[in-house]
């Protein structure tokens, strides 16, 4: 969270209005990704690993975002993710959607 | 000090955009618009904007317009208008293919691309205090050459009436 924290410049309110800003997205799509249908065309996860990957690299989540190139690179050649990779995401942007939470309090 | 170069940026990101923004405020650039698709952006595009744009390429998340394709719309409308291309594609064909588009400058979303926003804004500013300075010693040399040319006429005036 290194440009947040430049951001806020030790506002802690700053701070935490950056945090929600990123949990207004993070959270729904962590939901999308939980309800995707796997079997079916991956495009949709594609589009939703794609939006998040930014988002994940602000706050410096450095494995999230690898992981999410790597299977968005992968669906958008023609490719397909399992159900494991899947969670892998999933249980990554969970974490991560903890450890925001945790710093509003 | 503040930078006086006005600045769009159009991108469905939204949290990263304010982010982006209030990065580019900090760093002096105190007039920020921001779109989050490609068709209210050129809704507020006029003929002679002087902005400098900052674009994403997919922009699937707001509108039905992809990046290029507001490129393509702002070249044609205002081809002196400044476009910074800025993705998440870290791809040399999409790079290539918004360059050839008129795109002045491509730079991958990544940990120091905030930083690489500013520094092709900057330039930007830069080259604009350069043609303002222009248009300013321009105009000064033609104020001069009327003083003189009245001086002249002013002293041609006075010998030919004694």
């Amino acid at each position: 969270m290194e440009i947040i924290e430049r951001l806020s410049a030790g506002d802690p309110e700053k701070k935490k209005y950056y945090i929600r800003l990123f949990l207004d997205t993070l959270e729904p799509e962590l939901e999308n990704l939980r309800g995707a249908d796997i079997a079916s065309n991956q495009e949709p996860i594609r589009a939703i690993l794609h939006k998040l990957k930014s988002q994940v690299q602000t706050i410096g989540a450095r494995e999230a975002h690898a992981i999410m190139a790597q299977h968005e690179q992968r669906i958008k050649e023609g490719g397909q993710i399992d159900q494991a990779q899947l969670d892998e995401v999933c249980r990554l942007l969970s974490e991560l959607i903890d450890n925001m939470q945790e710093q509003l309090k | 000090m503040s930078k006086h170069l006005k600045i769009a940026l159009v991108d469905d990101d939204i949290p990263n955009t304010e982010v982006l923004r209030d990065f580019l405020i900090r760093n002096g650039y105190s007039h920020v618009d921001k779109y989050h698709d490609g068709e209210s952006f050129l809704e507020s595009l006029d003929r002679f904007d002087e902005r400098a744009v900052v674009l994403d390429f997919d922009l699937s998340g707001g509108g039905d317009l992809n990046g290029l394709e507001v490129l393509e719309a702002v070249k044609e409308r205002s081809p002196s208008t400044h476009v910074v291309f800025f993705s998440g594609q870290d791809s040399l064909e999409v790079a290539v293919e918004s360059l050839k588009n008129g795109a002045d400058d491509y730079i991958v979303k990544s940990n120091a691309a905030f930083a690489l926003v500013k520094t092709s804004l900057d330039k930007v500013y830069d080259i604009q205090i350069l043609r303002l300075n222009e248009r300013r010693s321009q105009r000064i040399s033609w104020l001069m050459a009327i003083g003189w040319m009245a001086t002249i006429a002013g002293i041609a005036l006075y010998f030919a009436g004694r």
